[in-house]
C-alpha cells in the first residue's frame, strides 16, 4: 500500500494503482485523451504528464504506478507547459472545422484548449496536413481523418472489447491515419461506442450527424429495453424529440451499449407510431376503439384470456393481471414466462431479447394464473373466444391462435408490431414516454424515466386497462402506476 | 594498440579459429553464468548502440528464477544517419559477434539469439547466415555446444526499413511481427521482452567485444580507455576528410586526433566548421568545441553532446547549417513512428519551418518558434526519437543562429549545399 502525495494531498493506494487513478481518488483531475478506464494503457497522447520529484522527466500519469513516498505535482509550471505544448501539437494539423463538427460542445480539444491552453496558433494554415474527410465506415459511423488525434481508443476498442480488430493506425509520423484493415467493415454490433469514446470529432454517428447541437440536448437517465441485460443509459432529447441514447457506465451492468440498443428510440419517432386505435386495419379514435374493445370483452367474459408480456413493465403487467382477476374475472390468464438468460456474445447482448421476463414472474407470483402451455391448450381446444395481450407477446401463442381462429386484441405502440389477423389494437405509452419498472437478468430493478411525452391522448397501458374495466362497469381503482404494484414483492 | 574488434583476415571461421577464436567460448562454458556477468561488469563495457548503458548490469537484470524461455537479441538495425560501424564489423569479424552472442546467451540462460539486421544489409545478412552455418557445423552454436550441454541457436531477421526499429522495444515489436512502435516502459525488456519473456538486447559492437573480455579478463578491458569509458570504440567518420571510414580507438582519444591523424585531416581548402560527434541525433559541436573534446562518454556529455553511436560527421565551412538541419528534419519527420503527439506533430512542423527558411520565406521570429517546438518535444515521448530531432535543432539554432537569421533576411548563404549535393555523394550526411 504505497503512500504518496499529489498536489500536497496525501493518499494511500492499492499497489499497482496508477498516478492517474490515485489522483482521481483525491478528486484531482488529470487531462487525458488516449487513456480510457476500460481499455489498455497506450500512453501515446502525452496529455496526462505530471511532475514527480526526483524523476528526470515528466511522467505519464496513466502508465506510472504509484510508489512509496512519491511527491507528484499536476499543476507545476513544467506540467502546465507540457499540456500547452501537447495541445498545440494536436491542434496544428487539426482542421478547426468546429462550426460543422458534431463533436463541438463535447470535444476534448475544445474543452482542454479552454482549460489548459488559450494560446494563439503559430502554425501556418497552408502547412496543415490534409487527410480524407467524411468517409462512411460501416453502417453507423463516419470517419474524418483530419480531425483525428490518433489516440487509438477506437483501435483498442475493436481489438480488446469486440475483439474484431477492424481498425489500425496506418502509415507513420504526421501522415498516420486510422484505417480499416483490408477486407473489413466496421459493423461489429457495438460500433457506435466508438463515436462516444472518440475524444474528438473523428468518428461521428451517422444517425446523430447534423441532427442537433449537443448543447441543446437535455439528458434523462433511463434504461435500455433492447434485451434482458437492461443497460443503464441516458436519453438525450430536446423539444419532445429523442436524438440519441448513450450508455451510463456502471459497475453492475454496462460500460458500453450495443448498436441495437442505441437505436431502440427510433420506434417512438417512427412514422407508424400509433396515436389512435386500430379495428380490422382501420384507424379509429381512441374512445370508440376503447368502447369497442370493452364490449367485445363483455361479450366473452369468462372465455376471455389475458396474457402478460415480458416487453411490458411490471406495472402494466400487474394492471393486466388485475383486469383478469378483478375486472373480467376469468381464470384464463397467464404470467408464466421462462427464457434462457445470460450474455450471449461475451459483451452485453442477452440471450433473452425481452427486457422483463424476470419482472413478469414477480407479477405471476403475486397474482397466480395458468401456465403458458395450458393457455395454448385452452385456445386450441376452442375454450377461449378472445385473447387480450401485448403485440409481441401474441407471437408466443401464434400457433394456437391460428388453429382456433380466436379473436385477438393487442396493445401496441407501433403499427408494425401488430400481428396479422388482429381484431383490434389499442395504443399505449412506450417506456420512453412513461415510467416503468423492469427486472433485468441479474435480478436488478431498473426504472425507466421518460424523456418525451406520448402522442396526444395516448395513456400508459395500466391507465388504458383501468378505463377498459370502467367501461365494463368494473373498478380496478388504478389511480397511478404505483397502485398497480400493490401486493407485488420486489427486491 | 592492437584492434580488438576490427581485425583483418578473420572473416572466415578457419582464420578466426586460428587467431584464437572460439577459445573464449570454451572458457566461458566452464564458468558459472554469474561469473561471466561479473567479468563483464568488471570490464566496464558499456552499450555501443548509443545509450552507453553498462552491459554487465543489463545482463544482471534478467530475473534469476523466472520460468520459461529467455532471449538474446542483437541489435544490428544500424540506422542512425552517419553510422556504419556495425556493418563494417559484421563484414570483417562476424564470428566475434556470434561467439559474443553464444557467451551472452549462456550467461543469461537464453536458448535463442536473434540478430535483427537492417533490411538494406542484404549482403551482410547473407554473410552472417553463412557464418552461422559454419559455426553450427563446427559445434560452436546449436545443440550441446562443445559438449557442455548448452544449446544455443542464432537466427538473422531482416528489418523492413524503419529507423524506429533500432529502438529496442520497437525492434521487439517488429521481431514479433507487429508494426514497429516503441513500447511503454516499464516493464523493461529484461523482465518482459521478446514474446513477453526476459530479454537482453545488445548492439553488435557490444557483443563482439565479449570474447576478448572473457579471454583476457574484465580488468584488462577496463584498463583500456579512460575512467568509466572503458575499452575501444568504433568511430565511423563521414564528411570532407581525406580518409573517411571506420576506426577503432581507445575511448578518451581526442576528437581532433581522430580527424587529423586517423582521417588525414580535412580535404585541401576545407576549414572545419562543426562536428556532429555521435550520430545525427547528437548535439552539434562548433569547431572550437570539437578541438577541445575527447571521445568518451563523460567528456562529450560535459561538452553538451553525446558519444552516441560513434558516428562522427565532419562539417566544413562550405556547408549551410540551415540546409543540413533541413535534411535531418526530413529524415526524422519521415521516420517518426507517429505514436506520441509531440514527435508525430513536432517533426513535421520543424521540417516545414526549415523548408521555409530554405525557400527564403521564413521570418526571424520563426527561429524562436523552431527552438520552442524542439524544446516542447524534448523528453516528452515514449522513446528518444523526439529528442533525436530536438537535440540537433536546439544545438544548431543555439550555435549557428546567425545563419538562420541570414536566411530569414533573405540573404542567400551562397553555399547551396545539402540535399542536392548529397545525392551526388558530396554532403557530410552521406548515410541520410
Amino acid at each position: 500500500m504505497p503512500k504518496l502525495t499529489i498536489d500536497g494531498k496525501s493518499i494511500e493506494v492499492e499497489k499497482g494503482t496508477t498516478l492517474l487513478a490515485a489522483a482521481q481518488q483525491l478528486g484531482v483531475y488529470i487531462p487525458r485523451y488516449c487513456y480510457h478506464p476500460k481499455l489498455s494503457i497506450s500512453g501515446n497522447c502525452r496529455m496526462c504528464m505530471v511532475e514527480v520529484e526526483k524523476a528526470p522527466k515528466l511522467l505519464t500519469a496513466c502508465s506510472t504506478e504509484a510508489a512509496e513516498g512519491m511527491i507528484v505535482s499536476t499543476t507545476s509550471d513544467k506540467v502546465k507547459a507540457a499540456r500547452r505544448d501537447v495541445l498545440e501539437f494536436l491542434l496544428i494539423n487539426h482542421p478547426l472545422d468546429c462550426p460543422i463538427c458534431d463533436q463541438a460542445g463535447e470535444c476534448g480539444l475544445q474543452d482542454y484548449y479552454m482549460d489548459y491552453s488559450l494560446a494563439p496558433s503559430r502554425f501556418r494554415m497552408a502547412d496543415k496536413v490534409r487527410r480524407e474527410k467524411r468517409r462512411p465506415v460501416g453502417p453507423h459511423l463516419v470517419l474524418d481523418k483530419e480531425r483525428c488525434i490518433l489516440c487509438t481508443r477506437c483501435v483498442r476498442f475493436c481489438s480488446e472489447v469486440t475483439k474484431t480488430s477492424e481498425l489500425e493506425v496506418m502509415e507513420r509520423a504526421d501522415h498516420s491515419y486510422i484505417g480499416l484493415k483490408e477486407g473489413k467493415a466496421l459493423d461489429n454490433g457495438y460500433s457506435l461506442n466508438i463515436a462516444d469514446i472518440c475524444p474528438v470529432g473523428a468518428f461521428t454517428s451517422r444517425d446523430f450527424r447534423f441532427k442537433s447541437r449537443v448543447w441543446f440536448l437535455k439528458k434523462v437517465p433511463t434504461v435500455c429495453l433492447g434485451c434482458a441485460t437492461g443497460c443503464l443509459i441516458e436519453a438525450h432529447h430536446n423539444e419532445n424529440i429523442i436524438y440519441r441514447l448513450v450508455p451510463r457506465p456502471n459497475p453492475d451492468t454496462n460500460t458500453w451499449l450495443c448498436d441495437h440498443g442505441r437505436l431502440t428510440y427510433k420506434s417512438v419517432q417512427a412514422g407508424d407510431r400509433l396515436s389512435k386505435g386500430v379495428i380490422k386495419n382501420g384507424l379509429i379514435d381512441l374512445e370508440p376503439a376503447l368502447r369497442e374493445v370493452a364490449s367485445r370483452i363483455d361479450e366473452a367474459r369468462t372465455s376471455v384470456a389475458i396474457l402478460g408480456s415480458p416487453w411490458l413493465s411490471i406495472e402494466d403487467n400487474a394492471a393486466l393481471a388485475r383486469l383478469a382477476k378483478d375486472g373480467v374475472k376469468t381464470g384464463s390468464y397467464c404470467f408464466d414466462f421462462n427464457s434462457e438468460q445470460g450474455i450471449k456474445d461475451g459483451i452485453l447482448i442477452n440471450k433473452d431479447s425481452a427486457p422483463n421476463t424476470s419482472g413478469v414472474k414477480a407479477v405471476g407470483a403475486a397474482h397466480g394464473g395458468i401456465k403458458l402451455a395450458e393457455l395454448s391448450r385452452r385456445i386450441t381446444a376452442g375454450e377461449i373466444k378472445l385473447v387480450l395481450t401485448e403485440a409481441r407477446a401474441a407471437g408466443l401463442i401464434k400457433q394456437a391462435l391460428k388453429s382456433a381462429g380466436t379473436r385477438l386484441i393487442v396493445f401496441a405502440a407501433n403499427r408494425g408490431e401488430i400481428p396479422p389477423d388482429t381484431y383490434a389494437t389499442l395504443p399505449y405509452a412506450s417506456y420512453f414516454e412513461t415510467p416503468g419498472t423492469f427486472i433485468n437478468y441479474q435480478g436488478l430493478r431498473r426504472r425507466t424515466e421518460p424523456p418525451v411525452k406520448a402522442p396526444e391522448g395516448v395513456k400508459p397501458l395500466w391507465a388504458v386497462v383501468n378505463k377498459l374495466a370502467a367501461y365494463s362497469g368494473d373498478s380496478l381503482r388504478l389511480e397511478s402506476a404505483e397502485d398497480a404494484l400493490e401486493g407485488i414483492e420486489l427486491k | 594498440m592492437e584492434n580488438i574488434l576490427l581485425k583483418d583476415n578473420v572473416a572466415d571461421l578457419e582464420a578466426y579459429f586460428a587467431s584464437g577464436g572460439y577459445r573464449p567460448l570454451k572458457k566461458a562454458l566452464s564458468l558459472k553464468p554469474a561469473e561471466i556477468i561479473d567479468e563483464v561488469k568488471k570490464s566496464n563495457l558499456r552499450g555501443r548502440g548509443g545509450a552507453g548503458f553498462p552491459a554487465g548490469l543489463k545482463w544482471s537484470f534478467i530475473p534469476k528464477d523466472a520460468p520459461g524461455p529467455r532471449y538474446l537479441v542483437c541489435n544490428a538495425d544500424e540506422g542512425e544517419p552517419g553510422t556504419y560501424k556495425d556493418r563494417e564489423l559484421i563484414i570483417k569479424n562476424p564470428h566475434a559477434l556470434l561467439e559474443g552472442m553464444a557467451i551472452a546467451g549462456f550467461a543469461i540462460g537464453a536458448g535463442h539469439g536473434y540478430i535483427y539486421i537492417r533490411g538494406e544489409f542484404a549482403a551482410e545478412t547473407e554473410l552472417l547466415d553463412k557464418a552461422i552455418a559454419a559455426a553450427r557445423a563446427k559445434g560452436f552454436i546449436g545443440k550441446n555446444i562443445l559438449g557442455s550441454g548448452f544449446d544455443f541457436e542464432i537466427f538473422t531477421h531482416r528489418g523492413a526499413g524503419a529507423y524506429i526499429c533500432g529502438e529496442e522495444t520497437a525492434l521487439l515489436e517488429s521481431l514479433e511481427g507487429h508494426k514497429g512502435q516503441p513500447r511503454l516502459k516499464p516493464p523493461f525488456p529484461a523482465v518482459k521482452g521478446l514474446f513477453g519473456c526476459p530479454t537482453v538486447m545488445n548492439n553488435v559492437e557490444t557483443l563482439a567485444a565479449i570474447p576478448a573480455i572473457i579471454d583476457k579478463g574484465g580488468e584488462w578491458y577496463a584498463s583500456i580507455g579512460i575512467g568509466k569509458s572503458a575499452g575501444t570504440k568504433l568511430f565511423c567518420v563521414s564528411g570532407p576528410v581525406n580518409k573517411p571510414g571506420v576506426y577503432e580507438l581507445p575511448l578518451g582519444t581526442p576528437l581532433m586526433e581522430l580527424i587529423e591523424k586517423n582521417c588525414g585531416g580535412l580535404k585541401p581548402g576545407k576549414k572545419l566548421k562543426a562536428v556532429i560527434p555521435g550520430g545525427s541525433s547528437t548535439p552539434v559541436l562548433t569547431a572550437s568545441e570539437a578541438g577541445a573534446v575527447n571521445l568518451d562518454y563523460e567528456s562529450l556529455a560535459a561538452a553538451g553532446s553525446m558519444l552516441g553511436s560513434g558516428a562522427v560527421i565532419v562539417i566544413d565551412d562550405s556547408q549551410c547549417m540551415v540546409k543540413l538541419l533541413q535534411v535531418l528534419a526530413r529524415f526524422y519527420h519521415h521516420e517518426s513512428c507517429g505514436q506520441c503527439t509531440p514527435c508525430r506533430e513536432g517533426c513535421g512542423w520543424i521540417e516545414k519551418i526549415l523548408n521555409r527558411f530554405e525557400a527564403g520565406a521564413a521570418d526571424e521570429k520563426e527561429i524562436d518558434t523552431l527552438y520552442s517546438v524542439a524544446d516542447g518535444m524534448m523528453g516528452r515521448t515514449i522513446c528518444p526519437l523526439a529528442d533525436a530531432m530536438a537535440m540537433p535543432v536546439i544545438s544548431f539554432v543555439k550555435k549557428f543562429r546567425a545563419e538562420f537569421e541570414a536566411h530569414a533576411r533573405g540573404e542567400t548563404c551562397g553555399k547551396g549545399r545539402g540535399l542536392e549535393d548529397q545525392r551526388t555523394g558530396g554532403s557530410a550526411l552521406r548515410s541520410v
